[in-house]
This record gives C-alpha cells, sequence and structure tokens, in this order.
C-alpha cells in the first residue's frame, strides 16, 4: 500500500514552470505558471511550448524548441538536471525557450566529380568549394553550379572567398596539392544554366610542397597559406604588381581564342616555424594569423615582424582550426582524434583545452565558428557527420548524417545554413538553423 | 593515661599483648646497646629511652589494675544511642551521657586550644582524652608499620640456650677409620693412566674449533641435508581412510548393479576398482576379508621400496616475480585507434612504405597494382598496373628524390612518382633514364641481371633471374639492395642507381637470406639468414658479428635508428631483440605473436617499435634505448591493434610507423591498410 502510494507520489511529482523567451511575437506563449511533471525531457518540453503556442494561434505548426535553465541547455530528464545544478524545484522555475538550432530542410546535393576537399560560405550570395579533380566550383544555390574555376593540376585542397562585395565581381583563392595557389575573378551576379569556365588571374607561386590552406586578410589584399613544406607564405592578391617586378604576362591562344592574361606572383615573406605539414591557417585580425600544424602546435603569428607569438601545444595533429566565440577569441580546433578541443589564449599559463567535445567517432576535419553567434560552432568528422555545438552543452545540438563518407569540410553560409562535402562527392547543404 | 584509652578496645589489647615480649627483651637491647638496629629514628628517640621505660614499666603495672570504667562489656555503642547513660560503672549505676556541645563551639574551642590536636574523643567511656607525648610517639610508629616501643629490636641475635660443649653421649662412639687418612690409591692409578694417556697424545684437550678455509659460496643454503648432515625423516603418506562404501551395510546408491560389475571385468586391470561394496545384513555374516595379507604386504612393499622425496615449495607470490613495469600513460604518445583505412586494393596488401615527409603512402598488393595514398584523407592519388604480385616497395629515403623502388616478380621496378617541384623532377627524369643498355659490364652479371628502360611507366626495370622478395635502399638513397632468396650465391645484390652499377655481397652466406637492412647511420649492412643475422662492414668488407636468434626461421628484421639494436621477428611468431653491444646472443624474448611474425619495425623519432603477424594482430611496444651505456633498453608491451580480418590463413603483412607521428600503418591480407594514430 505504502509503495503504491509512493509511486503515485513519484509520477505525479510536478514542477512549477514559467516559460520566457526573448523570441519575436509568433513564439510568443502566455507568460503564466504551469506545473509540469518533473521527468520531462527536452521533447516534452516542446510539446507543451508547441501546445501553449497552439492555444493561442490555431493555425500553429510544431516547431522543436531548445530549452534554458540558468543559461545551460536541457539535456536529460528536469529532475536530473536540476538535481545535478542544485537548483531547487520548490520555486516557480524560469525556463527560457529558444528555437531548436537544428537543420529542418536538406537541400538537393550538388554533384561533384570527385572528392569535395574544401567550401567556404562566407559570401551570402554562393558557394565555392574546391574538388580533387582540381577544379573549383561556384554555386547559386544546391545544385545550380555558375562557374567553374579551371586551372589547377593538382587536386584543390582549399578555397577561400577574398571578397564579394566588390561591384558583382568576386575574388576567390584557391590552392592546391600541385604547390600553387590561384586567384581568380568573376561577376557572382552572372548567371546562366551552364556553368562558366574562368581561368584564374593569377598565379602564386613559391611552395616546395602541395599547399594545405589558405586564408584571407580581412581587407582582401593579402592572403596566406601553409603548407606541407612547413611554411606559411604571405601573398598580395592585387591584379598589377606595385614593387614592379612584373612576370612576363603569358599570352596564350587556345581554340583560336585570346585568352586573359595571367600573371605570376611571389610570395611577400614567409613566416617559418612550424615542424610538419600547416594544416590549417586563419587570419582573423588585420596583424595576426593562427595556424595549426601536424607538430601538434596552434601558433599565432605577428604579421609584421613575422614572429610567433604564442604556441598552444595539444599532443594531436591538428586539421584545422578557427578562432571565434566570445569576443573572437577562442580557438577551435580538431585534429587527429574524435575531440573538439576549444582553447582560450587569455587564459595565462595553460595550453589545456577549456572545451571538449568528443561525440565524433574519426578525425575531426573542420570546424568553425558561427559568425554572430558566440557559443555556436560546427564540425564535421571522417565518420560521415557534422555536428552542431553549443558551448553551454556537452552534447551535439544536432547532427547531419546525410554524407554517406567522410566529410572533409563543412562551413556555415547565410547564418542560417550548413554546407558540407566529402568524399561522397557530394555537396550537401542543411537549411533552416534558427541562431538568434 | 593508658594507651587503650588511645585506640579502640580490641586494638589495645592486642598491644597488652605485645608488651610482655618487650619488656623481655628490653635487658637484651639494653645489653647490646651497639647492636641495636641503626634506625635514624631509634637513634633520635635514644635520649628518651629512660623515662620511657620508667612510662612503660608505670603502665605495665597498672594494666591489669585498671580496671574499665565502663562495664558494659563488648557492646556496640550503637544500642546505647537513644538512651541517657552508655554503660554501667562497677557499681551498677549507669553512666550518664555528657551534654555534647554543638559543633560550632566545639570546633572555636578547638581552635582557640592549640593542643586540640592531640585530643581525642573516647566514645566509649564519653570523654576527651589528651595525648601524651610518648603516646603519639607510640601511633607515629604504629602507622609506620613499626613495633610500638622504640626499644624493641626485631633483628636481635638468635641465642643458643642449649650447651654443646663436651657431651657425654655422641650419636657413633667409633674412632675414625684409617682409610680416611690414606690416600686413595685406585685414584691415583687412574692419574697415571691419564698421565700416560696424554703424553701418548691419545687424550686431546679441547682446541679451537677450525673454520674450513674454503666454503661454496653459491652453494644452496637452504639445502636441509648440508644443515642437517643426515637423512629428513619423511613421514610415509597415510593410507585411505575407508568410506561409506566400505562399510558392512553401505546405502543402495554404492552397491554398484550386475551390469557394472560385468563391465569391470571389460576395463583394464589397473583401472578396475580394488574393492566392490556389499551389503551385510548383520555383522555376524561378514567374511573374513581375504586380502588382509596381501594389502598389508603391498602397503609394507610400498613403505620400503617407493622412494619418498620432500617437494620443496617456494612460497614467493607470483606477482612479485613480474617485473615492474612503467604505466602505460607515461608512455604516451603511442598508436592505439585506428581512424583511418586506405580502400581500394583488389587483393592482400603486402608491403607499404610511407614517405619520408610523411604526406603519402605507397603501397603494393598481390592484384599486381601499386598504389600511392595521401595519408591524411586516405585519398587514392595513382595507381601503377605492374602485372606481377608486388612483393615489396620502398620509398626512396631522400625526402628530394620522390622515387619508389618496386619488386614484382623477378623485376625491380623504379617508379617516378611525380611528386616534387620541377628541378627535382628533371634530377628525377635524368636519374631514371637509360640511354642505352649497359652491357659493358666486365664481369659476369649481366647474365644475371640488366637495367632496363620501362617505356610504359618511364622508369628503369632492373630484371633478376629470380624471384626478387625485397627492396632495400641505402639511407642516401643511392644503393639499393634486393633479395633473391631462392638463390644462394647471388641472394643479395646491391645496386648503384646513379652509375647503374651492380655488384654482389662479397661474403659467404651460410643459409637462405630472409631480410636485409642498412644500418641508420653508418656503412654496416645486416643480413638476416633463416637462422642468424650477420652484420658486415661494407668499407672494410668484413663480418663484424653474427647475431644468434635461436630462432627456427627468422621472417624479419628492423634496424633502431640509433643503430646499435637490432629486432628479428621469426615465423613461430617469436620476436628477438638484439643488444649488439652487450653480446650476439637476444636481450630480451618476446614471444607474443601465436602465429608468423610477418614484419617488425622501429619509430624513426618515437621509442616505439612494432611487429605484425599473420594472427590478425600487431603489437606496438616501447622500445627505448638510453644513450648512457650503462642503462639497458627498455622494453614495454604497450597495445595490441586488431582489426584486420584473415584471409586465407593471412593476417597483417606488413607495417612501418608513420616517420614523424607515433602512428602505425598495418596492411592486411583483407586487401586494406589500416592507420592506427594516438
Amino acid at each position: 500500500m505504502e509503495i503504491e502510494s509512493e509511486t503515485n507520489e513519484d509520477n505525479s511529482k510536478r514542477i512549477q514552470v514559467r516559460f520566457v523567451t526573448k523570441l519575436k511575437a509568433p513564439y510568443k506563449v502566455p507568460n503564466t505558471a504551469i506545473a509540469i511533471p518533473s521527468h520531462f525531457h527536452r521533447l516534452g518540453l516542446s510539446s507543451i511550448v508547441n501546445k501553449l503556442l497552439q492555444a493561442v494561434n490555431s493555425e500553429w505548426k510544431t516547431e522543436p524548441f531548445d530549452f534554458l535553465i540558468d543559461g545551460e541547455l536541457v539535456r536529460m530528464p528536469l529532475e536530473e538536471f536540476l538535481l545535478a545544478k542544485g537548483i531547487s524545484a520548490e520555486k516557480t522555475l524560469e525556463i527560457e525557450y529558444i528555437r531548436a538550432v537544428a537543420p529542418r530542410k536538406e537541400a538537393k546535393p550538388s554533384p561533384h566529380d570527385d572528392w569535395v576537399s574544401s567550401v567556404d560560405g562566407s559570401s551570402p550570395s554562393f558557394i565555392l568549394t574546391g574538388c580533387y579533380d582540381g577544379l573549383g566550383r561556384v554555386w547559386k544555390q544546391a545544385g545550380w553550379c555558375t562557374h567553374i574555376l579551371e586551372g589547377h593540376s593538382g587536386a584543390v585542397s582549399s578555397v577561400r572567398i577574398i571578397n564579394s562585395e566588390g561591384a558583382g565581381s568576386a575574388t576567390v583563392v584557391t590552392a592546391s596539392k600541385d604547390r600553387t595557389l590561384r586567384l581568380w575573378k568573376f561577376d557572382a551576379e552572372d548567371s546562366s544554366d551552364h556553368p562558366a569556365k574562368i581561368r584564374a588571374f593569377k598565379i602564386l607561386r613559391g611552395h616546395n610542397a602541395s599547399v594545405h590552406s589558405v586564408a584571407a586578410k580581412t581587407s582582401g589584399d593579402m592572403i596566406c597559406s601553409g603548407s606541407w613544406d612547413c611554411t606559411i607564405n604571405l601573398w598580395r592578391t592585387s591584379d598589377s604588381d606595385i614593387d614592379g617586378d612584373t612576370v612576363p604576362i603569358k599570352k596564350r591562344k587556345v581554340n583560336n581564342k585570346v585568352e586573359e592574361p595571367q600573371s605570376e606572383g611571389e610570395a611577400v615573406s614567409a613566416l617559418v616555424g612550424h615542424t610538419q605539414c600547416v594544416s590549417c591557417v586563419v587570419w582573423p585580425q588585420h596583424e595576426t594569423i593562427y595556424s595549426a600544424s601536424w607538430d601538434h602546435s596552434v601558433r599565432k603569428w605577428d604579421v609584421e615582424t613575422g614572429k610567433d607569438l604564442s604556441d598552444i601545444f595539444c599532443g594531436k595533429v591538428l586539421n584545422c582550426i578557427d578562432i571565434g566565440g566570445e569576443g573572437s577569441t577562442l580557438i577551435a580546433g580538431g585534429g587527429s582524434d574524435p575531440i573538439l578541443r576549444i582553447w582560450d589564449p587569455r587564459k595565462p599559463g595553460t595550453s589545456s583545452p577549456v572545451f571538449q567535445f568528443s561525440s565524433h567517432g574519426s578525425w575531426i576535419s573542420a570546424c568553425k565558428w558561427h559568425n554572430w553567434s558566440s557559443v555556436h560552432l560546427l564540425s564535421s568528422s571522417y565518420d560521415g557527420k557534422v555536428m552542431l555545438w553549443d558551448l553551454r552543452t556537452a552534447f551535439p545540438l544536432a547532427i547531419v548524417d546525410s554524407h554517406k563518407d567522410k566529410v572533409l569540410c563543412a562551413d556555415w553560409w547565410k547564418g542560417d545554413c550548413v554546407v558540407s562535402g566529402g568524399v561522397d562527392a557530394q555537396l550537401r547543404i542543411s537549411s533552416d538553423i534558427s541562431i538568434q | 593515661m593508658t594507651p587503650s584509652l588511645t585506640m579502640g578496645h580490641q586494638e589495645s589489647q592486642n598491644l597488652d599483648n605485645i608488651n610482655p615480649l618487650e619488656t623481655r627483651d628490653e635487658d637484651f637491647v639494653e645489653r647490646g646497646e651497639n647492636d641495636a638496629l641503626n634506625d635514624n629514628n631509634d637513634q633520635d628517640e635514644h635520649s628518651e629511652r629512660s623515662q620511657s621505660q620508667q612510662a612503660i614499666d608505670e603502665s605495665d603495672s597498672s594494666e591489669d589494675e585498671v580496671a574499665p570504667r565502663n562495664t558494659i562489656g563488648d557492646v556496640p555503642l550503637e544500642w546505647y544511642k537513644d538512651e541517657k547513660h552508655i554503660g554501667y560503672d562497677f557499681a551498677g549505676r549507669k553512666i550518664t551521657k555528657k551534654e555534647r556541645r554543638d559543633k560550632l563551639d566545639s570546633f572555636l574551642a578547638s581552635a582557640d586550644d592549640s593542643k586540640s590536636w592531640h585530643k581525642i574523643y573516647d566514645e566509649y567511656n564519653d570523654e576527651e582524652v589528651e595525648l601524651t607525648k610518648e603516646e603519639i610517639k607510640h601511633i607515629r610508629r604504629l602507622l609506620k608499620g613499626k613495633a610500638p616501643h622504640a626499644e624493641f629490636d626485631p633483628y636481635a641475635p638468635y641465642v643458643d640456650w642449649f650447651k654443646w660443649d663436651d657431651a657425654k653421649h655422641p650419636l657413633s662412639n667409633a674412632p675414625e677409620p684409617k682409610r680416611r687418612f690414606i690416600p686413595s690409591k685406585w685414584e691415583s692409578k687412574k692419574v697415571v693412566e691419564y698421565v700416560r694417556a696424554i703424553r701418548k697424545g691419545l687424550i686431546k684437550f679441547d682446541q679451537p674449533k677450525e673454520e674450513p678455509r674454503f666454503y661454496s659460496l653459491w652453494g644452496d643454503d637452504s639445502s636441509s641435508a648440508d644443515i642437517t648432515k643426515h637423512l629428513a625423516y619423511i613421514p610415509p603418506p597415510k593410507p585411505k581412510l575407508p568410506g561409506h562404501e566400505e562399510s558392512y551395510n553401505p546405502s543402495l546408491e554404492y552397491i554398484p548393479t550386475q551390469e557394472e560389475i560385468n563391465s569391470y571385468q571389460l576395463m583394464y586391470e589397473e583401472d578396475r576398482p580394488k574393492f566392490i561394496p556389499k551389503r551385510f545384513t548383520s555383522f555376524r555374516s561378514i567374511p573374513a576379508y581375504e586380502n588382509a595379507v596381501k594389502d598389508s604386504f603391498e602397503r609394507c612393499l610400498d613403505l620400503y621400496l617407493c622412494p619418498r622425496v620432500r617437494k620443496k615449495r617456494i612460497n614467493i607470490d607470483p606477482e612479485s616475480l613480474k617485473p615492474k613495469l612503467p604505466n602505460k600513460k607515461d608512455l604516451r604518445p603511442y598508436p592505439f585507434a585506428c581512424y583511418l583505412e586506405y580502400k581500394g586494393h583488389q587483393s592482400a596488401v603486402l608491403s607499404i612504405s610511407v614517405e619520408p615527409s610523411g604526406q603519402w603512402i605507397a603501397s603494393g598488393s598481390k592484384d599486381g597494382t601499386v598504389r600511392i595514398w595521401e595519408v591524411e584523407s586516405g585519398r587514392c592519388l595513382r595507381v601503377w598496373e605492374i602485372g606481377e604480385a608486388v612483393q615489396h616497395v620502398a620509398w626512396n629515403p631522400l625526402p628530394a628524390r620522390p622515387i619508389l623502388a618496386v619488386s614484382a616478380g623477378a623485376d625491380v621496378l623504379i617508379l617516378n612518382t611525380g611528386f616534387g617541384n620541377e628541378e627535382e623532377q628533371k634530377e628525377i627524369k635524368n636519374l631514371l633514364h637509360i640511354g642505352t643498355p649497359t652491357s659493358d659490364d666486365s664481369d659476369d652479371m649481366s647474365s644475371y641481371l640488366s637495367w632496363l628502360q620501362d617505356e610504359q611507366h618511364d622508369c628503369i626495370r632492373l630484371r633478376h633471374y629470380r624471384t626478387v622478395s625485397s627492396v632495400v635502399w641505402h639511407r642516401k638513397g643511392d644503393y639499393l639492395s634486393t633479395l633473391m632468396p631462392a638463390d644462394i650465391l647471388l641472394a643479395v645484390l646491391i645496386h648503384q642507381l646513379s652509375k647503374r652499377l651492380t655488384q654482389r655481397l662479397p661474403f659467404k652466406l651460410h643459409g637462405l637470406p630472409v631480410s636485409l637492412a642498412f644500418h641508420p647511420t653508418r656503412s654496416i649492412f645486416f643480413v638476416a639468414t633463416k637462422k642468424n643475422v650477420r652484420v658486415y662492414d661494407m668499407l672494410k668488407q668484413k663480418l663484424i658479428k653474427k647475431l644468434e636468434t635461436q630462432l627456427r626461421e627468422v621472417s624479419s628484421i628492423a634496424v633502431h635508428p640509433a643503430g646499435d639494436n637490432v629486432i628479428v621477428g621469426s615465423k613461430e611468431g617469436k620476436l628477438r631483440w638484439f643488444d649488439m653491444d652487450l653480446s650476439s646472443k637476444p636481450y630480451q624474448n618476446l614471444d607474443c605473436h601465436r602465429k608468423d611474425i610477418t614484419n617488425v619495425a622501429f619509430h624513426r623519432s618515437y621509442p616505439l617499435f612494432a611487429s605484425c603477424s599473420d594472427d590478425d594482430t600487431a603489437y606496438v611496444f616501447h622500445g627505448m634505448v638510453y644513450a648512457d651505456l650503462n642503462e639497458n633498453p627498455r622494453i614495454v608491451p604497450l597495445e595490441i591493434l586488431r582489426g584486420h580480418t584473415s584471409s586465407d590463413g593471412r593476417g597483417v603483412l606488413d607495417c612501418t610507423f608513420h616517420p614523424r607521428q607515433p602512428w602505425l600503418f598495418t596492411a592486411g591480407a583483407d586487401s586494406t591498410i589500416k592507420l592506427y594514430c594516438h
């Protein structure tokens, strides 16, 4: 008898909660306290909010929500969460809800001829991809390729959009395993059904081994590249060489057509210090470059002096880093193990990561911070998954596992889409991710 | 003033009993004053002795006369508690109680009266008694545990009252016998006997025991025979005690059925049970045991014919015998997890080789292809169709010379991978181009070997006349050595790429060579034959060392990057570590694989080595070699890498470390290459 009554009590254990939100009008629920069973998960809470919204607006479509209690995402039964955080269940609990950060739409894959090695979605008007067949491609939207960048003799390993704002014309750079980088210009507005083939306007030679990564300065006049020859080279992007050491312009006659002139450029300077392949470079601020290398270090370089400012040693081979987060100071990095690490270089004297996310099953191939949110980032891995992360919880917010094989690259696009490419030769766009 | 007043009635009587004794002692004390005890107290009291004597005399005399005033007898005074009297005097009149002063008054009175401390209330007579000095002394002595009278000597000398002089009647009146005065003849005889014996040296006196000059230093101290010098008694084993089945009336389940008894007949005599249980209804019906004599005879035989040996049992915790190994965590990094696979081969991958910078890996397979893979992504970059099963691939150790030596069948191909910048490519093209076949070799090599230009792959083809099993590059990238195990005379050839010269090993090999290795820093060459490893100095052209592997069949060899340590893997799954400075015998034996070891490998910079085997596993070991020559290498097994599946009874066929990362590549018969990361 007693046991029964106890279990009954247990089942009916309820918590007074009040749902609040920063979302705009259609997502607002009446600001009244309600009692809900304490064993509810996120899904239960989400259905309650949806019910409440439906009560207000009868044409409401169900929408997944995520819930924050004291700035932390709820990823377990409410009861356990409160116990773990030491929050009293006696008072009325304020739960903030946000729209769940998860892709709601999956666009048609955009097929490539070979593995998609890199992708850049920093321009809202197009996506740039690099492919193992040596071509760069510009995609207007899913399945609509507008330009093909032709010229590399080896696989394209990295692509970067230098600027896309200038009156219809966009400048991009591609790095390749044929030891060169190429600069390209095209009209982003120009759209035709058949992809236009474009030749590079400038070829940058100087690396002794395959170029692994490239990054552009925010102002767009310089780029840097990391390579297997352990150096980081800095290059100018300007069309005409100001220094005067003009390289003889080659005029080629192909198919009875005079091709555009192609100039060649040389490295302005090289940053030497890494002892192994420089696998990733990031140029987030005007004067500093961050680089990650297979020698297990993340280094911060001063561009003016070419000096190495600080090192973080990770113990594992690093494949990718990105700078972002709060005040764009946090370094996210992934490498030859399934752990996505986040370092805070402001913490002196330690090189241990402040966050470690270990839901992946294999090497991490790319990680990117969200443009404006300081807590969201994505990572892609060789286990074929792209995961969206929030610093406020240790579990992935969403997992995109539409790829059939290794994912080699991933990026945000337009702030609410995730673009990713991989060994299955598809560029996949998962869109409609709501991030405040 | 009687002492009986000062204390209880009984005590006073006790004192009375002592007194007569004391009086008797007194004259003795007086007589021998100097013999008196030298007790300090006694000395102090000595002056007062005469006085006290008088007092005692007085008391003695008065003792019997002075009768108690109160005649109630030995009756508790409590009985008179509520009465007005406390007893009766001689006349039978009541002795009335005195009027009691209250406590305050008595206290004040006692405080005023300086003599109050030697006043005592006598309950029996109901009066206050003032103690005299003598009495206080008596009390003090009693408290000390002495006789109350100072004159009493408890240790007085004993006085023998009996006079013994000229007793008229002794016990025996016989005169002293003569023999009491004559020295013994027998004794003198005995003495003479001893003296003679001593002179003859028959009797030896105790000499200092001589220590044995030599003793067995390494002898077994614990052996009982040495210590006891006699056979230790070993108790005979006890005969088996009878069980339930030997009872005269055992339970039914002990009784064998007729079938069982019949089946006993089919058994061997040794296996047959000695005793078949039977039931008897009573003691009377039990027959005599027919084997009684036989059994006891056999027991006797056992007892004196069977040697009894005391088993030596050492009581050691087996855990303590294990060597102390460092924690695996402290030995990080080492490969343990497989994250990348390189898939594409159609058949078993026989050999892999990593480019010196670690960006590419080449693999040769049974399906007749050589493939180059990108390490970081698992992308197959290039495929060559060789046509024959590729036995061995080896990447040139120079980073500026990205060429690949491939052995397939009887050919060795030197392939241009196409990496490297333009200048390097130009150089390589020159190197790999043979204008006219240089057949003007003076020696008779040309019939066995020819340098050819291969048009299909644009490379050099070294045509041997027998199957080549392995190709090894010298560290400078110009020499390469090939191994033809089928031939004894020309088994090992050394080719120079730049001059296109071939020479054979100028030594006679004993046994079939199995594997080759160049010394990583010096001009030393290792040839592993099936039983031994021979180490040659190529400059001096002589044999330096022969390592005895003690293995049945060596399969592979690897040299530590410092050059002084060699590991050898064998076909019976055993791994031997040789420290060449130490001895030509193995320093450490690692028998961990269940099947053939196919290859062994050292890491170039990390203290790691690995072995892979046909049992589908690869083992990773920590192998630290110290610069200090006094310190032996430290070998710790770290990890068993599983993941490959066997195919045709073969497992992992090759393993090699990444040159810069603590990663291990393994090539399996399941046609995949796996990368194990730290």
